[in-house]
């Protein structure tokens, strides 16, 4: 054959791009079985027998979906996903009430102790939730009796989260000074221009946040241990999930069924907001 | 803070200067509320506390420093979950952080499919830590897991993992490495930023591709690199929920079944400080060393923190 | 915030702090029984039972007891361990029970020392029961703590030896070892490798983790003594513990070491579930509790279920057919309004002979009271009756109450890791450190 040097040339860079293709694409292959071989895994223990779950069986033989059903029939399944929806859903609403304002006034005003402020803010985002337990364990357990409840993991959501705080006001920060300074010329009040105007502009990073929060009181395992664990009928997914391992001994499957049922409402409330989740995770990398 | 005001400024403008100042501090009184009760309140408390003999039921009594000398010469678990916590650092970061990377590389590399690779490579991250760290200790079993079955129709060792003192920090490590969807992004996003103009002038110069990453990628991307360490580096201070879910899960104590679980099994390899908290304070109710090890817990996340905010540039900035 | 304003927060953040703590101090209710037992009221009653089968044992005993006094309701919650009975007690309140039972008697000491449960004492003596002749001797021990009472037995377990009786015949092994030291010659005998580094089947599995073979459950046979009278830990001078300690690590190196061991466990089945080790065959000689029967038979194991009384050293052949007992405990804690019905309530559940003997029926336990170990109405497998006999025996010991709970067992026990893995090899130095940290311990807890 042929060829010109050029064609040649071409030739061996096509070849050499190619390998690369496959060479990029194996690895982005092998690496996804990774990650996604537990999911797997997990989901067909969910489907298998109580016998065969215990065998080294990767593939069920039987396809058992009433395990699914043996799960939501356990006593107080139900009553752990209401918990968790209430601690997740009311906490997410209150933590963005009284988020909002307090990043707002960090990114847009001036005021002599904002730098220390914001450092406070950032200095509280860092800090293990296990610091201060003790005192906050005594203060809700026998000066308000709240012990038992989520309450005392609720009502702190009310006076700002940290990371929230933080999250938003580095949104906020994008967004330019000239917008406010035509509200503000309009004659509109402070609280006017946060809610008319910041407020429609700040939609993403409100939509971040409020994911955050929300996935953080779902996975939250310490706070409802601490304060919920002797009340059954307080118990949140994250919290309950364990106990249901511990009172089903080796019935694998029934306990990768509820893991399955835990995992997945994270995972769809994931894909309707994959967009805003993501932007979160980049605007700050914090925590999550 | 306690700069005095100069003396001839004309009265609108103060007026002005404290109407603003009130203003920032209506919008700011949830976070001020929340930082005082929440944070301040139990700081003191814990200091205090530290200090004292109690058990919940008696009252509290002065005790001077014998809750701290018992934690440091006397409490079996603190030196080992100081040490886990050092191994930590050291390989489940370090694991982390180049694997976050690699991903982060890898889907800036993909041709097709980037948006199903990412997703997939993502998801695990999303995973309720109870849940996936419940997934591993059955796809890590010893006995009837999955891994070990597949591990032994190789012909591989099949170690105990979570059962294994040697083996259940690296066991915690995969299911760390599993979910390192966060990272992935940030750095994603980072890889993204570099400029390609500086990748074409390495190639001009004949780069290979070890080198363009070398001195073109890892310049670009190190603020961010260190971004992940230090926030690695705080995360795993406060690493609690998975030691402890593998631990009772690997160990068989939980729930009712009788025992007490005693954290860090196997043989007190996945303690971890927060643990101690826990110990100490919910399950010996010795509160006074309890808010010890909450002290000890909290010199250190702030060390990191301050590292965090000072760092000059790509980090958290606290100014403007 | 100019500095005297930040100061004068500081100090106020201070005092309100210290003012919360000073009323945080829960009221030392003094036994203070002033309710009537006789009224329509309703108590909670808190335990650990769980599994489905559990849960109606529990339902039937109530449903006994409410039809004895129709005036009290008994409202259950079950699956509750000692952490969340602890963290309740301190925290009071009205959702707080009347009733608690945990199954684990390690935390009776610091339920006693602390308060947090009423002194039984006065209520026994109102009522005309006499607790030192009604439950077994080791019961009677780890209910109290310091002379106070302040929990009942409810229901015990007694600890034996599981043996594969078809293996044992195999092996030409005539009877269960009697002494430790036929046992290690018998698990010798019927252990069989495979290869040069695994086994097919090991005589016995006589690691620490091996299920309940734990050190509280081997040093019982040595009828060791915890505890000086002063409080003081025992274990560096009562020779018991190293005679012990010394038996399982000769075990240990005689079946193939260790590490080798450990190697075998690891691919044990869960403790609970059917795929135990003993009755898939890969061991042979199980230390176990009482309930072990009933599971095992449950996972139709294939062979013969032998079982007898743990062996003792060689020096004490006569006190074979001791073992250790434990069992399930109840007290009322100091926060329940409702004492005298909470009292009602455990007298009957735990003295009344037919309540606990059904109890016992329905649980697969061992009662705990002298009277229902001899009731005709206990249904049991012949087998069972072993155990029966283990906790009726005087010399059967149990692991006392202290005022820290179980953590100077875990110090043992932690030891006891130590020593097996050959990581401590001076014996006598270990058990002084151990000591010392037993000391340390319950001098901080008090």
């Amino acid at each position: 054959m042929n060829h010109s040097p050029d064609a040649r040339r071409s030739l061996a860079l096509r070849r050499t791009l190619v390998l690369r293709w496959v060479g990029v694409h194996a690895l982005a292959v092998a690496a996804a079985l990774f990650f996604v071989l537990p999911f797997v895994f997990v989901l067909f223990t969910s489907l298998m027998s109580d016998q065969q779950a215990l065998t080294r069986d990767l593939i069920p033989h039987t396809w058992e979906w009433g395990n699914y059903r043996k799960v939501f029939d356990t006593p107080g399944f139900l009553t752990w996903w209401r918990n968790t929806l209430v601690y997740a859903g009311l906490g997410t609403v209150l933590t963005v009430a009284s988020s909002v304002p307090v990043a707002y006034a960090l990114a847009k005003f001036r005021f002599r102790g904002r730098n220390l402020s914001l450092m406070l803010v950032i200095s509280m985002m860092m800090l293990p939730p296990q610091v201060v337990v003790i005192p906050m364990y005594l203060f809700w357990a026998k000066q308000l009796d709240l012990s038992g409840t989520l309450w005392p993991l609720i009502i702190p959501m009310a006076f700002g989260d940290a990371f929230s705080i933080f999250l938003l006001r580095q949104f906020l920060m994008t967004i330019p000074n000239e917008y406010l300074d035509a509200a503000r010329v309009d004659g509109c009040g402070e609280l006017r221009t946060l809610l008319r105007i910041v407020l429609p502009m700040a939609k993403p990073g409100i939509a971040a946040v409020a994911l955050f929060q929300f996935f953080y009181a779902w996975n939250d395992y310490f706070g409802p241990q601490i304060y919920a664990s002797e009340n059954p009928g307080a118990w949140t997914l994250s919290y309950g999930l364990e106990s249901f391992k511990g009172a089903h001994h080796t019935d694998w499957n029934l306990t990768m069924a509820a893991t399955v049922l835990v995992m997945a409402p994270v995972i769809l409330v994931f894909f309707f907001a994959q967009k805003a989740f993501v932007e979160g995770v980049t605007l700050t990398g914090v925590k999550g | 803070m306690s700069r005095v005001h100069p003396p001839n400024i004309p009265n609108t403008l103060r007026s002005k200067r404290r109407a603003s100042a009130l203003r920032a501090a209506a919008f700011m009184s949830p976070w001020l509320i929340g930082f005082s009760v929440f944070f301040v309140y139990p700081m003191v408390s814990t200091v205090y506390f530290s200090f004292m003999h109690y058990d919940g039921f008696n009252a509290p009594s002065f005790t001077g420093l014998k809750n701290w000398s018992y934690v440091f010469t006397s409490y079996p678990m603190f030196w080992p979950a100081l040490r886990n916590t050092l191994w930590l650092v050291v390989i489940m970061v370090t694991c982390r952080v180049v694997f976050g990377l690699g991903t982060g590389l890898l889907i800036t590399k993909i041709k097709s499919g980037v948006g199903v690779f990412r997703t997939l490579f993502y998801l695990p991250y999303l995973a309720p830590p109870v849940a996936a760290t419940m997934a591993f200790a059955f796809l890590l079993n010893p006995g009837t897991g999955p891994v070990n079955s597949l591990l032994e129709r190789v012909g591989l060792p099949s170690p105990g993992w979570f059962n294994d003192p040697a083996w259940s920090k690296p066991a915690l490590t995969l299911l760390a490495v599993w979910g390192i969807g966060d990272l992935m992004v940030i750095f994603m996003a980072a890889l993204l930023d570099v400029p390609t103009e500086q990748y074409e002038a390495a190639e001009l110069d004949g780069a290979s591709a070890w080198q363009r990453f070398r001195f073109v990628t890892l310049p670009n991307i190190s603020p961010i690199v260190m971004f992940a360490v230090v926030t690695g580096v705080i995360q795993t201070m406060q690493y609690y929920t998975q030691p402890m879910v593998a631990g009772k899960v690997a160990s068989g104590v939980i729930g009712g079944s009788g025992q007490q679980f005693e954290p860090g099994y196997p043989d007190k390899s996945t303690l971890t400080l927060p643990q101690l908290v826990y110990n100490l304070g919910f399950q010996r109710f010795d509160y006074g060393s309890a808010c010890v090890v909450a002290l000890v817990l909290f010199a250190l996340s702030m060390v990191f923190t301050a590292f965090l905010m000072r760092r000059r540039g790509g980090l958290i900035q606290a100014g403007e | 915030m100019p500095a005297h304003r930040r100061r004068a927060a500081v100090t106020l953040a201070a005092t309100a702090s210290i003012a919360l703590f000073a009323s945080a101090c829960t009221g030392q209710s003094s036994s203070g029984a002033t309710d009537d037992a006789s009224k329509e009221t309703t108590i909670t009653f808190w335990h650990g039972w769980s599994a489905p089968s559990e849960v109606k044992a529990v339902k039937a005993a109530v449903a006994g007891f409410e039809k004895v006094h129709p005036n009290i309701h008994v409202k259950t919650v079950g699956n509750m361990n000692d952490d969340k009975i602890n963290q309740a007690l301190r925290a009071g309140g009205d959702k707080a029970p009347d009733v608690v039972s945990s199954f684990t008697t390690n935390n009776v000491g610091k339920f006693c020392s602390s308060g947090a449960f009423v002194d039984l004492g006065p209520f026994f003596k109102k009522a005309g029961i006499d607790p030192d002749t009604t439950f077994p001797k080791a019961m009677n021990e780890y209910t109290q703590f310091d002379g106070k009472r302040c929990t009942v037995p409810l229901l015990g377990d007694a600890y034996g030896l599981y043996y594969n009786k078809n293996l044992f015949k195999a092996a030409g092994i005539a009877q269960p070892p009697k002494t430790w030291s036929e046992f290690a010659a018998d698990a010798k005998k019927l252990t069989k490798t495979s290869g040069d580094d695994s086994y097919e089947r090991v005589g016995t599995m006589p690691t620490y983790h091996g299920y309940e073979f734990t050190t509280e459950h081997i040093l019982a046979q040595w009828s060791p003594t915890y505890f000086t009278a002063d409080g003081k830990s025992n274990i560096a001078k009562d020779p018991a513990f190293k005679a012990g300690l010394r038996m399982q690590k000769r075990l240990v190196d005689s079946l193939g070491g260790y590490r080798r061991l450990e190697k075998f466990r690891a691919t044990f089945g869960d403790e609970w579930g059917p795929k135990h080790p003993f009755t898939q065959g890969k061991v042979a000689m199980q230390v176990d509790g009482e309930w072990r029967l009933g599971m095992a038979e449950d996972a139709k194991p294939g062979f013969d279920i032998g079982v007898a009384p743990m062996p003792v050293p060689d020096d004490q052949v006569a006190d074979y057919g001791k073992g250790y007992i434990t069992g399930t405990i109840a007290g009322i804690p100091a926060t329940s309004t409702k004492k005298n019905a909470a009292w009602e309530f455990v007298k009957y559940l735990t003295t009344d002979t037919d309540a606990v003997v059904n109890f016992a029926n329905a649980i697969h336990n061992v009662p705990s009271t002298l009277a229902a170990l001899k009731s005709p109405k206990l249904k049991y497998d012949p087998r069972f009756k072993t155990f029966l006999d283990i906790a009726e025996n005087p010399k059967s010991t149990t692991t006392p109450a202290s005022a820290n709970g179980g953590s100077y067992l875990v110090t043992l026990q932690n030891l006891g890791y130590d020593y097996e893995k050959g990581k401590v090899t001076d014996l006598d130095k270990g058990l002084a450190d151990a000591a010392k940290q037993i000391d340390t311990d319950i001098a901080q807890a008090k």
